[in-house]
Parts: C-alpha cells; sequence; structure tokens
C-alpha cells in the first residue's frame, strides 16, 4: 500500500495503458511538456513522446472530433477537455459520432476513446467552469459513463476504461485531485458497472459518486453520533449501472437519499431517484430524497458558491428530514 | 370472556355513529354473525354484525349518537361478572377487540405531525410503500394505524407497532414466518396461536393442510432468486452456443500411465496438473488440426497460426473461463504458472476482461468428480471444446492378456460446421498418441 | 476536358465512366423507390455530381479513408461500396449494410476505409483529420479524404479541422464540393466568397478551384494532392464547382434555383461530357458505352432482387450493436 493522489491514480493508469499498447495516444489542450493544467499528463511527455502526448489547438470540436476518427481506425485515444464546461463545443463528435457510429453502421464500426472530463465546483472557478454536467452524457445511448472517487478507483476505472471497445466519458473531480488516498501495489481493472459499498448502514442508503462520496462519508459519521446508520454507495460507473447494488441497499435500509453535485433540475440524480421510485417502490418507507446543487449557475464568491453547491450539512438535514424512528 | 361491543368506525371520517334499533334484546343469545343493531351514519345506514358469539349481557346505548369505538353492550356468558366492565364503560376502551386499539401516538420531536388525523388527508391514507406492503403481509388496517413519518405519513414502523400492539395475536408473526406463508400460500391470519406466529407454526400449519406433499418430512418450497449478473451472461451464452453450433460429441479412452509417470518424474523439480498437461498437450495437436482451433464468421473460417487455451473454472457464482494465450509457444512450466495464476484470479474475483478473451478452444476437467462422460457444449465463437474425465483403473484386454491400466475419457464436442467426424476422431487419435506417448512432446 | 497532363489508361477511363453510371443508375432506382414509398426517410441524391467523387476516389487505395455527407451514395460507390448492400440498406432490411439501423445518410464499410455517410453536415470534417492522424501516427502511408459541401465550410468544424490538419501535417485531402446551395440557400447568400479555395490561405494549406464535372480534372488534382500527402507534404483543400440535378433531397422540387441556372448545369452534365471524349478520342464506341450501361442495370436488377427477398430486420435487434458489450432493455409489448 501507498498513498497517491487522485491525479496519480490517473497518470498512473494512462502510464500503464500506454506502456502495454502503442496505440494510446494522448491529446489535448497543455497535455503536453506543461503536464496538463491539472498536472495529470505530467511526466507522460517526457517519458512517451511528443506524438504519443500530443498538445492541440484550444479547439475542443476537434480534439473530440479527431479522437473519433482516430478510434475508428485503430487507435485508442485519451482526449482531455481542460473542463466539462467546454464539452459544448465537442458535443457533436461524442453524441452524433462516437456514440452514434457503432449503431448507426450495424455494428461494424467501433470507436474506443476515453473522454476525460473535469467535472464539478468549489473552487471559484465561476460559472463556466464549475459545473457538473453528467446528465448530459450519461443521457446517450452508446456512452459509458465513470467518475471515481479515490486514486485507487480512478487507476483502476481508468484501466479499464482505456480497454474498452466503446466511447467513455471519464469524469475527473477537480477538488479531488489532490487528495491523498491508499493505493494498493497493484491495482486491477474495476469492472464498469460495478458499485462500492463505502460504509454499511441499516437505516438510510447514501446514494453517491464522485466528491460527494466524501460528503456522504462525513455526514454519514455524524448521523451515527444520532443513532442513525447511514449505508453509502458510491455508484463509481454511471452507466453501465450497477442496479443490483442499488436493489441490495434499498432492500435492506428502506430510504434512499441520492447525492450528486450538478443541478437538482433534470440531473442524473432524478434518473437514479426515479429507477428506485419504479423498481422499488414495494421497498420504499419514505419519498427518495435528492440533494444536489440550486437550480443556479455556479456563483463566483466564496459564499455564494458554498450555498448553491450541497455540502455535509445539506445530506445530514435530508435524512432527518425523512423521518427515521429512532 | 365478557366484552364491550363498540360502536365501529364505518368510514375513514366517520367519528361518532346513531343507533337506530338493537335487533337483540338483552339475555338473547348471539352467534357469531348475528346482526345486532342498525347504525346510521350521515351517509348511510348499516347493520352490524356480532363478532363473537354469547349472551347479550347489557346494552349500554339504547338509542342515539355516539363516538367510534366507544361502548355500546356487553358480551359474554350467561353467569359471568361483569361489573369490572360496567364500571369502567364510560373510558376508552383499552385492549380489547381488533378495531378498538389505536397505536400511542410517538411523534419524535423532530418530526412534526402536520395533519390532525395522521396519515389521512382527504380521506386518503397516505402511507410509504413499505408500511403498504407490511400492512398487508401482517393483515393491518392501515385506516387504523397512525403515522408517525413526515406529515403523518404512515411508515413501516408504525404498522410494525400497530401489529405488535393489536390484540389480534393472528397476525402476530415472524418476518421469515410471513416470507415462509408466502412461499407456501399460506394465509397467515387462518393460524391459531397465542404467541407470535413462527416460521415453524406457518409449516406445520401447511403439513396438517397438505399431508401428502409433506409425507417426507419438508414441504415443498419454491423460491424465486434472480440471476446475478455472472449467472445471466452464462446462461445466455449457453444458449446461444446450442443454437448456433451443430454439435457432435466423441468420446475416446486413453491410456494415462505415462502421464502418471511423467508427473511423477517431475513432482520434486515442479508440480504439474493434468489439466496443465493437457492444455500443453492439446495445443501442440492443435497446431496441427488447425480446423478445431478456427471459428466461423460469415460463411469464413478463421484459421489460426496460435493457440489459445480457455480453461473452464466453477466458482461458487458460476463459471468462468480464462484463456491461456499463446499455449502453444509455451514451455510447460509457464503453461502451469499461468493456468495456476488465472485460476488464482478467478477465484479472487480479480480476472480482467482481457483475461477471459481470445481464447481459441477450451478444456474443461470434470475428473476430480469422477466424471466418466459429458457433452460439453462450446464456448463460443470457438469450435471445440475438449471434456476431461476421471482416470479409472480400468481391466483391459491386450496380447490375450487382462491387466488394469488408468483409463481417462475424453469427451470432445465440436461443431459440425467446421468440423467433420474424421478430422475430429483424427484429431483425437492424435491426442490419444501424445498423452500415451508424452515424450514426443519433446520432438 | 483535361486529361492531357496525365495520360490516363483507357481502361482507368472506362472504369471512371462505369462507376459514374453506376452511381447515376443507382440514384435513378432510389428515386423511383422513393416515391413509390418502398423507400422510406431522408434521401438526398447526388446526381450531376458524380465526376468528383469517381474522380477523386479513382486515386484512392482500399486501405485509404474517406468521410462522406449526407449525399454519400456517390462516394460510397466510387470508393467501391457494394450495391446489394446499400440498396438492402435503402430497404431498411436486415441484410443492408448496417442492418437496417442506419439507413441512406448512414452507410460505411470499414474495409473499404468509408469512416461513414454523415447525418451531421460538417461532422466529417473532424473524423477525416482523426483517420489522417492516426495513418500518420501509425506510420504508414495512408491518406484519408473528406468530402463536404460548399455549406459546410461555414461551420467551426471545418475551420478547426483546417487548422488541426496543417499544423500536424496531416494527410488529409479536404474534397469541398461546391454544389452552390446550401439546402435553399445559395452560395452569394450563405458566404461572401466565391472560391472556397481561398479559406486554406489562413491555414497555409495548398488550395485550388477546379471544374468539377470534369472527371479527369478532378482525378488529377486529387492526385497531385494525394501524393504531397503520403510524401508527409500534410493537406490540401480542393475546390470543385459541381451542380445537384435535384433538390436537395426527394421531395424538394428546388424551386429556389433559376431556370436557366438549371438548364445550363444540365448541358454540363458530367456523363453525356465523358461520353462524347470517349467516343472523340475512339476509347469507346457507342456499342460499348451502351453495354457499359446494361452491365451496370444488371448490377442494380441483383441489388433490387437482393434488396426486395430479404428480411426487415428482427425487432429485437434494435437494442444490439449500442455498445461492443451491452445489451439495452428490449420493449415488451
Amino acid at each position: 500500500m501507498r498513498k497517491m493522489t487522485y491525479g496519480e491514480g490517473i497518470r498512473e493508469a494512462l502510464r500503464i495503458k500506454m506502456q502495454e499498447d502503442p496505440n494510446v495516444v494522448l491529446l489535448g489542450e497543455d497535455v503536453g511538456p506543461y503536464g496538463g493544467t491539472f498536472g495529470v499528463t505530467k511526466g507522460l511527455w517526457e517519458e512517451f513522446g511528443e506524438q504519443r502526448v500530443r498538445d492541440t489547438p484550444i479547439s475542443e470540436g476537434i480534439i473530440v472530433g479527431a479522437s473519433v476518427g482516430a478510434a475508428a481506425t485503430g487507435l485508442r485515444p485519451v482526449p482531455e477537455l481542460m473542463f466539462m464546461d467546454f464539452l459544448t463545443f465537442g458535443m457533436d463528435g461524442l453524441v452524433n459520432q462516437a456514440a452514434k457510429m457503432r449503431y448507426m453502421f450495424g455494428g461494424k464500426i467501433s470507436v474506443p476513446m476515453v473522454l476525460r472530463l473535469p467535472t464539478g465546483g468549489g473552487m471559484n472557478a465561476g460559472a463556466q467552469h464549475s459545473q457538473s454536467l453528467e446528465a448530459w452524457v450519461t443521457h446517450i445511448p452508446g456512452l459509458k459513463v465513470v467518475f471515481p472517487s479515490n486514486a485507487e478507483d480512478a487507476w483502476g476505472l481508468m484501466l479499464t476504461a482505456i480497454e474498452d471497445d466503446n466511447p467513455v466519458c471519464y469524469l475527473e473531480s477537480k477538488a479531488l485531485y489532490s487528495r491523498k488516498s491508499e493505493v494498493p501495489d497493484h491495482v486491477a481493472p474495476i469492472p464498469f458497472g460495478l458499485a462500492k459499498v463505502k460504509r454499511e448502514g441499516s437505516d438510510v442508503s447514501i446514494i453517491t459518486y464522485g466528491k460527494q462520496v466524501h460528503d456522504a462519508l462525513t455526514a454519514a459519521e455524524q448521523l451515527a453520533q444520532e443513532g442513525i446508520e447511514a449505508e453509502v454507495i458510491d455508484l463509481r460507473s454511471l452507466y453501465p449501472l450497477d442496479k443490483e447494488a442499488i436493489r441490495a441497499t434499498v432492500a435492506k435500509t428502506h430510504r434512499a437519499v441520492v447525492v450528486t453535485e450538478e443541478v437538482k433540475r433534470g440531473g442524473y440524480g432524478g434518473e437514479l431517484s426515479a429507477m428506485i421510485s419504479e423498481e422499488l417502490f414495494d421497498e420504499l418507507d419514505a419519498p427518495v430524497v435528492r440533494i444536489g446543487a440550486l437550480n443556479t449557475p455556479v456563483p463566483y464568491a466564496t459564499n455564494l458558491e458554498a450555498a448553491v453547491l450541497p455540502n455535509v450539512a445539506d445530506i445530514v438535514n435530508g435524512i432527518k428530514g425523512m423521518g427515521l424512528k429512532k | 370472556m365478557a366484552e364491550f361491543i363498540v360502536m365501529p368506525k364505518l368510514g375513514l371520517t366517520m367519528t361518532e355513529g346513531t343507533i337506530s334499533n338493537w335487533r337483540k334484546a338483552e339475555g338473547e343469545h348471539i352467534e357469531q354473525g348475528d346482526i345486532l343493531f342498525d347504525v346510521e351514519t350521515d351517509k348511510l345506514s348499516n347493520e352490524i354484525e356480532a363478532k363473537v358469539s354469547g349472551m347479550l349481557r347489557k346494552i349500554l346505548v339504547q338509542e342515539g349518537e355516539i363516538e367510534v369505538f366507544r361502548p355500546v353492550a356487553i358480551i359474554g356468558s350467561q353467569d359471568e361478572d361483569i361489573s369490572a366492565l360496567l364500571s369502567g364503560e364510560g373510558g376508552n376502551v383499552q385492549g380489547g377487540t381488533d378495531e378498538e386499539v389505536l397505536p400511542e401516538a410517538t411523534e419524535p420531536a423532530d418530526t412534526p405531525v402536520i395533519s390532525d388525523e395522521a396519515g389521512k388527508v382527504d380521506g386518503r391514507i397516505i402511507a410509504s410503500p413499505l408500511a403498504k406492503k407490511t400492512a398487508g403481509h401482517l393483515a393491518v388496517d392501515l385506516a387504523l394505524v397512525q403515522g408517525t413519518g413526515p406529515g403523518g405519513r404512515i411508515i413501516e414502523a408504525d404498522v410494525q407497532q400497530a401489529a405488535d400492539t393489536k390484540g389480534d395475536k393472528k397476525t402476530k408473526a415472524s418476518p421469515t414466518a410471513v416470507k415462509t406463508a408466502a412461499a407456501l400460500g399460506v394465509d397467515i391470519s387462518g393460524i391459531q396461536k397465542d404467541g407470535r406466529i413462527m416460521k415453524t407454526d406457518v409449516q406445520s400449519y401447511y403439513a396438517n393442510a397438505h399431508p401428502a406433499e409433506v409425507a417426507n418430512g419438508t414441504a415443498d418450497e419454491a423460491r424465486r432468486v434472480p440471476m446475478n449478473a455472472m449467472r445471466k451472461v452464462i446462461a445466455r451464452r449457453m444458449l446461444e452456443s446450442q443454437r448456433i453450433s451443430p454439435t457432435v460429441t466423441y468420446n475416446m479412452k486413453v491410456d494415462t500411465t505415462n502421464l502418471a509417470l511423467l508427473r511423477e518424474q517431475l513432482k520434486d523439480i515442479y508440480k504439474v496438473t493434468y489439466t496443465d498437461l493437457l492444455v500443453k498437450i492439446a495445443a501442440k495437436v492443435l497446431i496441427e488440426y488447425p480446423l478445431l482451433n478456427c471459428s466461423i464468421e460469415n460463411d469464413e473460417l478463421v484459421l489460426r497460426n496460435y493457440v489459445n487455451i480457455g480453461v473452464a473454472v466453477g466458482l461458487d457464482e458460476g463459471l468462468v473461463v480464462p484463456v491461456v494465450r499463446h499455449a502453444d509457444r509455451k514451455g510447460l512450466r509457464e503453461v502451469s504458472e499461468e493456468v495456476q495464476e488465472l485460476v488464482a484470479k478467478a477465484r479472487n474475483n480479480g480476472l480482467a476482461p482481457s483475461d477471459m478473451s481470445g481464447g481459441t478452444f477450451t478444456i474443461t476437467n470434470l475428473g476430480m468428480y469422477g466424471m466418466e462422460s459429458f457433452t460439453p457444449i462450446i464456448n463460443q465463437p470457438e469450435v471445440a471444446i475438449l471434456g476431461v474425465n476421471a482416470i479409472i483403473e480400468t481391466p483391459v484386454a491386450a496380447n490375450g492378456q487382462v491387466t488394469v491400466k488408468p483409463l481417462m475419457n475424453l469427451s470432445l464436442t465440436a461443431d459440425h460446421r467446421a468440423v467433420d467426424g474424421a478430422v475430429a476422431a483424427a484429431f483425437m487419435q492424435k491426442l490419444k498418441k501424445y498423452i500415451e506417448k508424452p515424450a514426443l512432446l519433446l520432438l | 476536358m483535361s486529361g492531357k497532363a496525365l495520360s490516363i489508361p483507357k481502361e482507368l477511363v472506362l472504369e471512371m465512366y462505369k462507376k459514374m453510371q453506376r452511381i447515376r443508375k443507382f440514384e435513378e432506382t432510389a428515386a423511383t423507390f422513393f416515391a413509390e414509398g418502398k423507400i422510406p426517410g431522408f434521401v438526398h441524391l447526388y446526381i450531376g455530381e458524380e465526376a468528383v467523387a469517381v474522380g477523386a476516389c479513382a486515386n484512392l487505395r482500399d486501405d485509404d479513408f474517406i468521410t462522406s455527407t449526407h449525399r454519400g451514395h456517390g462516394h460510397i460507390v466510387a470508393k467501391g461500396g457494394n450495391l446489394k448492400l446499400m440498396m438492402a440498406e435503402l430497404f431498411g432490411k436486415e441484410s443492408g449494410y448496417c442492418k437496417g439501423k442506419g439507413g441512406s445518410m448512414h452507410i460505411a464499410d470499414a474495409e473499404l476505409g468509408i469512416l461513414g455517410a454523415n447525418g451531421i453536415v460538417g461532422a466529417g470534417h473532424n473524423i477525416a483529420v482523426g483517420a489522417g492522424w492516426s495513418a500518420q501516427y501509425r506510420g504508414t502511408d495512408q491518406v484519408s479524404v473528406c468530402f463536404f459541401g460548399d455549406a459546410s465550410t461555414n461551420i467551426s468544424s471545418f475551420h478547426e479541422a483546417m487548422n488541426l490538419a496543417s499544423v500536424w501535417k496531416l494527410p488529409v485531402i479536404f474534397v469541398c464540393e461546391n454544389n452552390l446551395y446550401g439546402i435553399s440557400v445559395s452560395q452569394e447568400r450563405h458566404q461572401a466568397i466565391k472560391d472556397i479555395s481561398l479559406r486554406a490561405a489562413g491555414y497555409g494549406i495548398p488550395s485550388l478551384t477546379a471544374d468539377g464535372n470534369d472527371v479527369f480534372a478532378v482525378y488529377e488534382h486529387v492526385n497531385t494532392a494525394i501524393e504531397r500527402a503520403r510524401a508527409g507534404g500534410g493537406p490540401s483543400l480542393l475546390e470543385f464547382k459541381t451542380y445537384r440535378h435535384r433538390g436537395h433531397f426527394e421531395g424538394d422540387t428546388a424551386a429556389y434555383r433559376p431556370e436557366e441556372e438549371v438548364e445550363e448545369w444540365l448541358k454540363k452534365d458530367p456523363i453525356p461530357r465523358l461520353e462524347r471524349y470517349m467516343l472523340d478520342k475512339k476509347i469507346a464506341d457507342e456499342k460499348r458505352i451502351s453495354e457499359i450501361c446494361s452491365e451496370v442495370e444488371a448490377e442494380i436488377r441483383e441489388a433490387l432482387d437482393f434488396a426486395s427477398g430479404s428480411q426487415v430486420p428482427e425487432i429485437g435487434t434494435s437494442v444490439l450493436n449500442i455498445y461492443s458489450d451491452l445489451v439495452e432493455e428490449a420493449r415488451v409489448r
């Protein structure tokens, strides 16, 4: 075991896959000698060279679009968009091309690419650099979507993502990049669609992913002081979704809280909530509670941003409002 | 024992009723189900039936309005002393027949009950889905349950509490008993018992009702368990394989004397298993018989100059087939170490998708279970699979003499689209040759 | 007709003629069946522009890449696409190129390097650049030819693609089929330049404008650009002026185009033009030309028989091929 940051976990997986497979190539804005705006690709340009770690113009449309063309013709590109917010310019390549090609062409073309999408707020980056847009990509058939919460998962999910023959959106929490966690000496690829129970509990299930896993665990500790035992599920992979894990936890606690950082309206949390209501109705002893950001752009000022994004207290209060008998 | 007859609650919004007429007189014997009196509410008139049999000892309210759940008469046996009931007649009834008791409201301080009639809004009962389901199992009438959830919603705990406190003992049952009852199709309210109904009570109730079915001790039980993900994959792939491939299974016995000798010779240096040896031998022979190592794609045979052998590994939750790549180019030890590593990974749930892909032929060994012959199913898109059976000491006649030899039966299933009988037979013969003379591996 | 600079072998001329006829007759048949309701959806015909696809693809190997557009039949036929599989796809049959999931606008053939017709105007630019990058990275001398129309040069992807291809020196040939209209909007109403080749200057890419109805001109210019690309000389932008004879899609009467303009362009139809050249240069006589036409007609009939004799896809296949390894839930009715 050793301690490693979330960003290093991503980088180690990239390094291993690049060593294993010459078709794995990185591209994006400042991913080369600069090492990426968040330092994730630091050292890889020196190790693998200009042809494998390519700086691109500030040109998100072609970063995504050229990756599609390269993936369809034998490479396994791992494009980075500096902020997920910039996906707006890359949407056609992702949604109309990458996600559709296999289907439109009757299964004859594969697009194995991993689109890295730094996500989320909490760093005073303002409305255009702080969004959590997972609902945009989970909505699209043909895409897989994963979102690790710690260094080991970041590593293991990236290994799987690069091996996958389908386009994968790999969401990264900017707020977690420098967070350290224990990582075993050997990290195995983590299969998609496999959630992890981060904390066992009997009274309520917190279903979440990414940065909110940590908030959920803190909230669970606080609730435990009051005799409420919360189970925390880290989905890790948003699509494919580990419905079995959700079924198991809801059948156990009969109460579900879905915590996401995205704007609540139209979010992926709504999809999770609907799935629980549709498929687990008779297990529920309370309505599903969604904790998310307010329906606003993410503001700049520290206090405003904090007011808009969900926090530990919101989770605690949300759960207390569910009427648990204790 | 003598007990009160009370004004029943006939509708969700009914708070009081008016007795218009008694059909029975004091001192009259009453059978359960007899009509006792008529009640008028603001909407309708109802005939009220006796819930128990006995003598109508005392009518407390002859006519007129009275609140629900208040006593209107006393029923009991002829000689019973009812003075205690008479002295307490004005109070609310605590503990009696099944509709009388409301659970004590337990309102947590931080959970305000908004509606004054908790759990009920405009006559509709507000209860969680789980509470409704539980109420169904426990035969609890939600109309009589006080909700303590947000907004007065009835939650599961309220139902449990109502079930525990209400006098109707018939519906007090353990969750296991409830599940068992559901599985056996038993109506739990039909079971008579003073205490909590346990699983054994349900089973003996069922046994009495269905003596023939349980003559051998246990009742038939059929549970529905959803397939886990691995099971689903196996089910789909096996079905698909059977659908796609016209198969023939070929059996041949091979003498393993020399194979055992080889193991023995290597033992001190390196322990190999029969599976390892068979992987190595099969790989060698498959290179000579590429048709058994091919797959079929769109009317084309994909022939290969390499052999990747899948080794079926049984797990508690199903079956996985990790692949030894380029088994034809690897030494026995390398093959063996790889098999060991893959099996260990399989058991620790550590196989990567890449460990299980790319196989060109599969070996499945049921020998350790004493199996003598079986018809394995092909692991698509491969075209053949070798089933390995137990080594059995068998008398063999040779040169007019009967000797005992360790024989092992090999069961090869091959896809007839690619592999004709003669080819399969030739392959098996070659396999036999190598197994019986493993020194050939050195050539 | 040009063709003096290169001495194009007679057999290649005949082959190009046959391909142009193949596109023309395939599409005329498609138009008939669309009108009869046997081909559903959108059908965008390439009739009139055949010289561009054929002249360009005559330079390509099977392992070179092309990206196409919503008006894709011509490119696919020119790159060697299978008429039977194309026709079956148009008919929405299980035996079609895409198992009935793509239709006219989404035909691809990975083995022939056809990275798909594309329903999104401008999407092919990026994909072509990606394929060119892939070829460069893998160290092959494959090239990537991107076909697109005049209107798509106003989309950001055109500029992003030109820029990256240029700065990375990718083996991409941008072939603009300027048919003078973006659906109903004429070029003069959608951009302030006449020659799209001008746009290359901003990216340091060599470019030219030429007659797109002259199959030899297309052949020659693309040939030069490909040679440069294969040798590591980077991308080119070639603009070919041409004209679609029919509306934007079947059902569009194209009333927005002046009659005189249509008449003038019909006179420049590339197929009769090539026929006249072949007769003139004694590459073929009338009899040979009519034989070629009969051969193509037989191919089309065979494709039609194949398509109409094929099954519609099983409903269950609607949830397949979304992922390599996941099957979505099917609807139970």
